[in-house]
């Protein structure tokens, strides 16, 4: 029974995935985004029903279970990138710990600027990184990994539909340092608009996604703290 | 199409090898590091290197980054153990994601195409 329910709970999911996916393909708007539109549906048929998170969950460590191998895959964007991120290495390594450390920054001076707890804060501090990572970065700092992602995916949202405006407004035109602003920043999410930009915004969008994970993994545990009281 | 099932599979299957390698070094060296991050460096250091060739993993890796979209879903759901907090801090936390996400924009935007923009002169 529970092994059946588990099994129904995986393939509304998948559904949900599929045909989300296939709205966004088709329209491309920000915010037609898969993840939040299936995480809309998903949530507000368990409530309908009266079931609960705790329900959910067998289902999702069985769904969450390649996470670990999709990040590895990360490796080969980085990898077929190397030409134009060994080009251009300087300027790309300080555009991401820019972009990191003051996204970083902003969030804990605002959080705490509406006096939000320690826990929240520290939640917040990795959420420019993508889910799998940030997930493991805000347990290592002490935060909750459940809220990091959902601040992960709201980041995401966010960035990918307020970025590309805020990038012309201030007159960034360069293609690298629109990629590298959304990659960042929005992770996975500003990568899927940066390819829409051009192959440059999308290439350099998905290089700076990798290398924000591994730079806010490196810096996070000491930077964060310096923000708490 | 059982052929590319069968090669998505074992590729799959040699990236959580090496997943679980980074997971495992990272505690052994007691590093503050996550350990799927540690895979991520082994394999581009493994690519890179040419120890690995990318065509041994491109089909699996690929299929998993093609559809990275779908492990934040089941995350996501996990926001509705939240609505309290929500209800509570909702629009504040929306205005603190909103301000930083575009502070960090505006740092790489304009800290990129500053130096891009001296480079090519």
């Amino acid at each position: 029974m529970n092994l059946l329910f588990s099994a129904s709970l995986i393939l509304l999911t998948l559904g949900a995935y599929l045909a989300t996916r296939r709205i966004f393909l088709a329209y491309r708007h920000p915010l037609l985004n898969p993840v939040f539109l299936s995480t809309v549906v998903i949530i507000s048929l368990m409530k309908l029903t009266g079931y609960s998170w705790d329900d959910y969950q067998p289902a999702k460590e069985v769904m969450t279970f390649l996470l670990g191998p999709a990040t590895v895959a990360l490796a080969l964007p980085l990898y077929h990138n190397r030409s134009l991120l060994r080009r251009h290495a300087p300027t790309v390594l300080a555009g991401v710990a820019a972009g990191s450390l003051t996204t970083m920054a902003a969030a804990l001076v605002a959080g705490r600027l509406f006096s939000l707890g320690d826990t929240l804060l520290l939640s917040l501090g990795p959420k420019s990184v993508t889910v799998p990572i940030a997930v493991e970065i805000s347990r290592l700092c002490g935060g909750e990994a459940p809220l990091t992602a959902a601040f992960v995916v709201a980041t995401g949202m966010l960035g990918s539909i307020l970025g590309p405006g805020a990038l012309s407004l201030l007159r960034v035109k360069h293609p690298m340092a629109r990629g590298l602003a959304l990659g960042t920043v929005s992770h996975g999410q500003g990568t899927a608009v940066a390819l829409m930009e051009s192959e440059t915004a999308g290439a350099m969008s998905g290089v700076a996604m990798a290398l924000a994970a591994v730079f806010t993994a490196l810096v996070a545990p000491y930077y964060l703290p310096l923000f708490l009281r | 199409m059982t052929k590319t099932a069968f090669n998505i599979s074992w590729q799959v299957l040699l990236l959580w090898l090496v997943f679980r390698l980074g997971t495992f070094l990272v505690a052994l060296l007691h590093l503050s590091l996550p350990g799927n991050v540690a895979g991520m460096l082994i394999m581009f250091l493994l690519l890179a290197s040419g120890a690995v060739k990318p065509s041994l993993i491109e089909e699996g890796g690929g299929f998993l980054l093609k559809h990275f979209a779908f492990f934040f879903i089941p995350i996501s759901v996990g926001l509705m153990t939240f609505g309290d907090l929500m209800r509570q801090s909702g629009a504040v936390l929306l205005l603190v994601l909103t301000v930083s996400a575009l502070v960090g924009v505006a740092a790489t935007g304009v800290s990129v195409e500053l130096l891009q923009g001296r480079s090519s002169r």
